[in-house]
């Protein structure tokens, strides 16, 4: 039992138990208020009923036309909540809204391309590599599996706007880019 | 001129302040009016800490009224850095005159005015924008404004009404609906809870377009959810979140409360009709249970809500079977139990009755453990929690083997062990706080580094090894876990407590070493950010019409610009500065400044203790409170209590008085939240829940600090020069930096003065004795020094508490150390006395530094390592390698051995500068 709620900034106050854990970053304070400033209704937390925090989610929403797309930028959950389907029901609503709101066509995250567990799990919940972006991830090096490492999958999942799912492709793991574009 | 002007804000964005400054120079000779190279320097000149130089700058361009926009922008800067919020409004003011139809220019007045928080100009502005250039929005930021400004503490209460029903009628007022955007239907929605108009909000709420918003937004149904409970609507609510738990597949906890409430009140006074309760209690229960049952164990939600609903059954006496309660609990183990949170789902209902409690315990006691897997070991792991959780105090004397499953730790080297060595080290504490035998917290070392070889990133194990380390004196040891963990950004606000509180017994500026010193300058960084980037996105979210975050965000900027461990920082830092800088009267005066900004601040606690991983039982004290230095806790009476001695002691000391400061202060004040009274009453007065905050020797510190103010306030009064010699002074000192005599400043005739120390007519008020209190500090501090060798810690408290005595009385004796001020003002008796006083501290301090370098030699031996080692032994079982025990053991040892010594050194050396 978790409470799903809006990302407040005030949360920045109590996300310790999960931002300390090694893979999760701690941005400035612009990052965040620029999140919650454009896409308020993209960033939640889920909560135990006693206000200690357990996960969050800041997505956005970008692109125009047939390109209108959610995007989760950042998704993590505390490590002693793990296992719980937090993160798949924050990326739930955020593809529901994605949809209402903001009227996209699919969502999009990226993932280093040697965290298997996340991939299996974004999998699960209809993700699939659209394409590979190297060099995405610079920090770490190359390690043992390679380019693994530090290159970054981009993938994608459709929503009901996207019935032909032109967002979808079964090569997506060979699509190579260099940057971002 | 855009070709010539471009290499200086490339300059500026790289931070070169130096060419930015020689390029404007160059072309101000050229164009010497020019008002957007003018702002350009300026703003160099304050990102070069060159203050006066640019304010003559500043207002030159504010005198000329700029409204070009790259001149505005600019100037926004400067004015920002430089703290003058207010004349950035007046500067718009001036702008949005002269171009009265640049919607940009009004919208930027509108933003420095939301700024500062003038929200009822704000409000005027934006009413006045949305005639002007008819866009829907700038009613909404009026309607937002009238709110900002009803929420306003300044606000008088019978305004507030008052201001919502402005708002409403702005609502009301806009061409289009609010629901085309969910930010206004938030806003609106916010109004009509305030104002109670229920009827309207659900008219909106039932609309079908009102429906789709709340579907997709948390943050409209959240309002929603809040007005229906106002009204009292539990059953219809409860009828909704049952639709959605079960059509919808919804899980979030907030719609089983909802249910939960429908069927049963937490606890109400109420009185309830008993049959209809437990029709409905059996109902809700009926369904539940069914849900538990498809969930499985993929949502722990129905099983968590069956637990909670027996819970409210039994408080209202429904409920009708009396093992139910440890029944589901049992069954909530069976099923979740493999799931680390665990534990905490179930820390709720541990509180149990006789039967129950000993029901619930042979349940946990009747478990197989096993290492098998991961599932086992944290089945394993939840199960020691909870029945720790529960244990009685006489479970917890010593000759219980309270740390009995440490030998348990398995050698699988999972992870999930990390939680088995905090368990296990969360029971050492227990056993050293009853036993006060330090070998418990070495146990407690040992085990939780072992835990780190195995676990590099396990926070948790580096955090209650910083409190460890830092109870027994080896400071670099936690200072190297707690860099570890790479702690940034708003994180230095909520966690820097764990190095910093009371940081200044371990500082050793005082022989050079700055590493304390770096750390408080970089926590206070995100203060900086605050400032610099949380206004910029009120104003964006204002752009974005975000208005369900503006209040937050304001409220955020204010947790944090009013941080109570920004200021206890800042209070360390003074502590270490004064031991590490010359005591001059440029100090003297910038922290009298600084200090007397901070004191009517009222500060909020953001420091986040619950982090620490606390597995003791219910009876016992937090582990938070067992590992807090010296006991206590730093609060807003510790910080206000120290923050009234410097200032008192710095205003004594200082020639800046308030007609002074008034004049040659740039910036705006502090906004007063506080009715303040007079300031010379206020610092004087002393409450006693402040002082409970304090240790016995910040008591004595604090005591002696008193009467020494006391005692010299009538002589320093005497002594300072009148407010006009001392602003011709500045005056001077301002037009030799930069060619322009200070602004609002008229320098009085000379009348044969030169240097400041004016003859007086008057005679100087009776030298007296020095008061007991303060002449019989050092001994009694010495004497406290020996009592409290025994503890390293306690040690270099006292001794510290006396070095800062001695210190805050070369401060407070600053002035009187030069002889033309002694003479011109007759002081000589006073003088006298001061001879002795500083003669006895330097000999006692100097047999305190003697002790704690002698203290430091004797840690750095062998037999303290073997101590450390011996002491270890009930980690044998774990077969955790001797050699790495030793490692430990000499790597805290070495760290007491340089912290302690170094302390004494430091001193010594202290005591030679200010020998005479």
């Amino acid at each position: 039992m978790s409470v799903l709620r809006p990302f407040r900034a005030a949360d920045m106050f109590s996300f310790n138990n999960i931002n300390l854990d090694v893979w999760t970053e701690t941005y400035g304070l612009a990052f965040y208020l620029n999140y919650l400033s454009t896409w308020p209704d993209l960033c939640y937390v889920q909560a135990a009923p006693s206000g200690r925090l357990m996960g969050y989610i800041l997505g956005n929403a970008e692109g125009s036309s047939s390109d209108i797309h959610g995007h989760v930028t950042a998704l993590t959950v505390a490590p002693e909540y793990r296992r719980l389907s937090l993160a798949r029901r924050m990326t739930a609503l955020l593809e529901f809204v994605s949809e209402e709101a903001y009227h996209a066509f699919f969502v999009d995250l990226f993932v280093r391309c040697n965290n298997d567990v996340a991939i299996d799990m974004y999998e699960g919940m209809g993700y699939s590599v659209w394409r590979r972006i190297r060099h995405y991830y610079g920090s770490l090096g190359v390690g043992s599996r390679g380019k693994d490492e530090e290159d970054a999958f981009d993938m994608r999942k459709p929503l009901s706007r996207d019935p032909s799912r032109r967002s979808v492709r079964p090569n997506g793991r060979e699509m190579i880019v260099e940057h971002v574009a | 001129m855009e070709r010539q002007i471009r290499p200086i804000y490339e300059a500026l964005d790289t931070g070169s302040n130096k060419s930015a400054i020689l390029a404007c120079n160059k072309l101000l000779k050229k164009h010497p009016k020019n008002e957007l190279i003018k702002t350009l320097k300026a703003l160099a000149l304050v990102r070069s800490q060159k203050v006066e130089e640019s304010l003559v700058l500043c207002d030159e361009v504010l005198a000329a009224k700029p409204t070009n926009d790259a001149v505005l922008t600019a100037m926004m800067h400067v004015l920002r850095g430089l703290g003058r919020h207010k004349d950035m409004v007046s500067m718009f003011e001036q702008a949005c005159k002269l171009e009265p139809s640049n919607e940009d220019l009004a919208g930027q007045l509108f933003f420095a005015n939301a700024r500062i928080l003038n929200w009822k100009a704000a409000q005027q502005i934006s009413t006045r924008m949305h005639k002007q250039f008819h866009q829907d929005r700038y009613i909404y930021w009026s309607v937002l404004s009238a709110i900002l400004q009803a929420n306003d503490p300044a606000t008088a209460p019978s305004m507030r009404t008052l201001l919502y029903k402005l708002a409403h009628r702005l609502v009301t007022s806009s061409p289009t609906p609010s629901y085309v955007n969910s930010d206004r239907f938030h806003l609106h929605l916010s109004i009509l809870r305030e104002l109670e108009l229920f009827d309207e909000a659900r008219t909106l709420l039932d609309s079908e377009v009102g429906k789709n918003i709340c579907a997709a937004s948390l943050a409209c149904n959240e309002l929603r959810r809040d007005i229906w409970r106002v009204q009292g609507l539990f059953e219809e609510e409860g009828v909704k979140a049952k639709a959605r738990i079960s059509e919808q597949n919804d899980r979030n906890w907030l719609e089983f409360l909802s249910l939960l409430d429908a069927t049963l009140p937490v606890k109400g006074d109420e009185k309830l009709d008993e049959s209809k309760c437990r029709e409905q209690l059996a109902e809700t229960q009926e369904f539940l249970t069914k849900l538990a049952e498809t969930d499985g164990v993929k949502d722990r939600s129905a099983l968590l809500a069956l637990l909670e609903l027996e819970k409210r059954a039994r408080s209202h006496g429904l409920s009708s079977d009396a093992s139910r309660m440890v029944d589901l609990m049992k069954q909530y183990f069976d099923k979740i139990g493999d799931k680390a949170c665990c534990y905490e789902d179930l820390k709720p209902y541990l509180v149990l009755e006789t039967d129950d409690a000993a029901s619930w315990t042979s349940f946990l006691q009747s478990l197989t453990p096993s290492f098998a897997n991961t599932n086992d070991l944290r089945r394993l792991i939840n199960c020691h929690k909870l029945l720790r959780q529960n244990l009685t105090p006489d479970d917890l004397n010593i000759s219980a083997e309270a740390c009995h499953w440490a030998p348990d730790l398995p050698p699988t080297e999972l992870q999930p062990a990390d939680d088995l060595a905090l368990l296990a080290a969360n029971a050492f504490v227990s056993l050293w706080k009853l036993s006060n035998d330090a070998k418990y917290l070495y146990n407690a070392v040992a085990l939780l580094e072992f835990a780190l070889t195995k676990s590099k990133q396990s926070f948790h194990s580096r955090l209650l090894l910083i409190r460890i380390y830092r109870l027994l004196g080896a400071s670099s040891m936690a200072v190297e876990h707690y860099r570890a963990m790479q702690i940034k950004q708003v994180q230095l606000d909520t966690l820097s407590h764990f190095i910093l509180s009371q940081a200044s017994l371990f500082s050793l500026a005082s022989t050079g070493d700055l590493t304390y010193i770096t750390e408080c300058l970089e926590a206070s960084q995100i203060y900086i950010s605050n400032t610099q980037d949380t206004g910029e996105y009120i104003a964006r979210a204002f752009m974005n019409e975000k208005y369900s975050q503006i209040p937050e965000f304001i409220i955020f900027e204010d947790r944090l610009e009013n941080s109570l461990q920004r200021d206890i920082v800042k209070i360390e830092h003074l502590r270490m500065r004064l031991t590490h800088e010359p005591i001059s009267s440029d100090i003297i005066d910038m922290e009298l400044i600084e200090l007397k900004f901070i004191f009517d601040r009222l500060h909020h606690d953001n420091r986040d203790f619950g982090i620490l991983a606390d597995y003791q039982p219910r009876v016992s004290e937090k582990l938070n409170e067992q590992t807090l230095l010296l006991n206590k806790s730093e609060g807003a009476g510790w910080l206000s209590t120290f923050l009234k001695i410097y200032i008192r002691a710095f205003q004594q000391g200082s020639d800046l008085d308030d007609s002074v400061e008034e004049k040659l202060l740039i910036g705006d004040r502090p906004r007063q939240m506080v009715p303040a009274g007079n300031l010379k009453e206020r610092l004087r007065e002393r409450r006693d829940e402040d002082m409970a905050e304090l240790t016995p020797d910040e008591v004595m510190f604090v005591n002696y600090a008193t009467a020494l103010a006391d005692w010299l306030e009538p002589y320093h009064d005497h002594a300072r020069p009148p407010p006009s010699v001392v602003l011709a002074e500045a005056a001077k000192q301002t037009e030799l930096k930069t060619g322009h005599p200070l602004k609002g400043v008229e320098i009085p005739p000379k009348n044969g003065s030169t240097n400041g120390s004016t003859k007086k007519d008057e005679e100087p008020p009776a030298v007296t004795d020095a008061p007991e209190v303060v002449v019989r500090y050092f001994d009694a501090m010495k004497a406290r020094f020996e009592e409290a060798k025994s503890s390293p810690t306690l040690a270099l408290h006292v001794a510290t508490m006396m070095q800062e005595g001695f210190l805050l009385f070369v401060a407070e004796t600053f002035r009187f150390k030069a002889p033309s001020v002694v003479k011109v003002n007759k002081l000589g008796a006073l003088v006298q006395q001061f001879k002795p006083l500083r003669a006895n501290a330097v000999t006692l301090l100097r047999e305190v530094s003697a002790s704690l370098i002698k203290q430091g030699e004797l840690d750095g031996t062998a037999e303290q390592r073997k101590l450390f080692v011996d002491g270890c032994s009930m980690l044998s079982a774990l077969n955790i390698d001797h050699d790495f025990v030793l490692g430990v053991a000499k790597k805290l040892t070495d760290s007491r051995k340089k912290t302690v010594g170094e302390v004494g050194k430091g001193m010594a050396r202290l005591c030679t500068t200010y020998n005479n």
